[in-house]
């Protein structure tokens, strides 16, 4: 009697903890507790990555013009070869943000590597011929600045298993090209690994 | 008794005997010439101040002129106990994380992406360099902070 109580109470317990969750809260981005995964880039990936190419970036020096002009940057494309389906622009809009922030560069919306980020600088022309508008605040032709150069990139992940331990190699390439000659000004790999070993029971 | 005795110290012995740490060598005469920071240390974290030692900080400019950092740390969880202790709690390496925050003339913070926390694994007995650049020109004095990150 005794013994199918306490297999009971047992059974009870472990249902009760199985069904345990955690209420919906708030996290810090990147944080201790934030998720990491052997497979995908986290949160504090994009993260680490982001800062090391902002602070390799400003302190190479590669933006400051001899005419005292800031460097106009376009963010080109950063090609994602890690068949995540990575979103990219959380790097790039991180570095343009910095770019900005420093003074020493500017990044145009009106073309980018798929056309212009913000089709807006176009459109707004093409009121030129638009009666509805007083034609004195239309933007002109001819006043768009084009780059200077182009901030563009590569993203690679291989992947090793051996038994149950797998581990992913990830590594970030990101380029700053000068536009006038197409040499590359500035460029940097970062590179992480991840590893995790799966329990003997698969869970 | 005496059995498990020694059984018990040659179970020590191989944990601590597993670990590796780093050896280092450099030229006795540096030829750099440092601008050393002087520094206000505040710890809330007596372990992590225990491992992780502040050996110096230096400040520079980049070529574009912004101002520049390097804090020398270096890890001191070597020796038979510290070895003893992170082997059997599975701190080796020692992961850390660490952020640096940038004041403008005024005080202010200055936000930038860069700002953030950074992942740091040290090997015991280990030497690193965390540098950081200041997001602009107007960025005057800085902020250091280093946590235990498992």
């Amino acid at each position: 009697m005794k013994t199918s109580l306490l297999h009971t109470f047992s059974a009870a317990l472990l249902l009760l903890g199985a069904g345990c969750g955690t209420a919906a809260h708030r996290i810090e981005p990147g944080g201790s507790q934030a998720l990491i995964t052997v497979r995908d880039v986290n949160t504090q990936d994009w993260q680490n990555v982001a800062a090391r190419s902002i602070q390799s970036l400003l302190a190479s020096g590669v933006l400051n013009r001899a005419d005292g002009r800031k460097t106009v940057v376009m963010v080109s494309e950063v090609k994602d070869r890690t068949g995540r389906q990575l979103k990219t622009t959380i790097l790039t809009n991180k570095i343009r943000q910095a770019l900005l922030g420093s003074g020493k560069a500017v990044t145009t919306t009106a073309v980018g590597a798929a056309g212009a980020e913000d089709t807006a600088t176009r459109q707004v022309r093409e009121l030129e011929n638009d009666d509805l508008f007083n034609q004195a605040t239309v933007q002109k032709r001819g006043t768009v600045i084009a780059p200077d150069m182009s901030l563009s990139g590569e993203i690679l992940r291989e992947m090793t298993t051996s038994g149950r331990t797998e581990e992913s190699y990830f590594v970030f390439h990101v380029v700053l090209t000068d536009l006038a000659t197409g040499l590359a000004v500035w460029e940097q790999t970062f590179d992480f690994s991840k590893q995790e070993t799966a329990s003997i029971l698969g869970f | 008794m005496k059995q498990s005795f020694l059984l018990l110290t040659a179970a020590l012995l191989l944990l601590t005997g597993c670990q590796d740490t780093v050896n280092t060598v450099r030229n006795a005469e540096t030829a750099a010439r440092r601008q050393e920071v002087d520094y206000r240390y505040f710890s809330t974290d007596d372990f992590c101040r225990d491992r992780l030692q502040l050996i110096r900080i230096d400040r520079g400019t980049t070529p574009s002129g912004l101002l520049q950092v390097q804090a020398t740390v270096h890890s001191a969880r070597y020796g038979f106990w510290s070895e003893l202790w992170s082997g059997l709690t599975g701190e080796n390496p020692y992961h850390l994380a660490y952020k640096f925050d940038w004041f403008d003339e005024q005080g202010m913070r200055v936000e930038t992406p860069a700002s953030v926390w950074l992942n740091l694994i040290l090997m015991p007995g280990e030497t690193r360099f965390l540098q950081a650049v200041a997001p602009n020109e107007r960025c005057r004095d800085f902020l250091l902070s280093v946590k235990e990150a498992e």
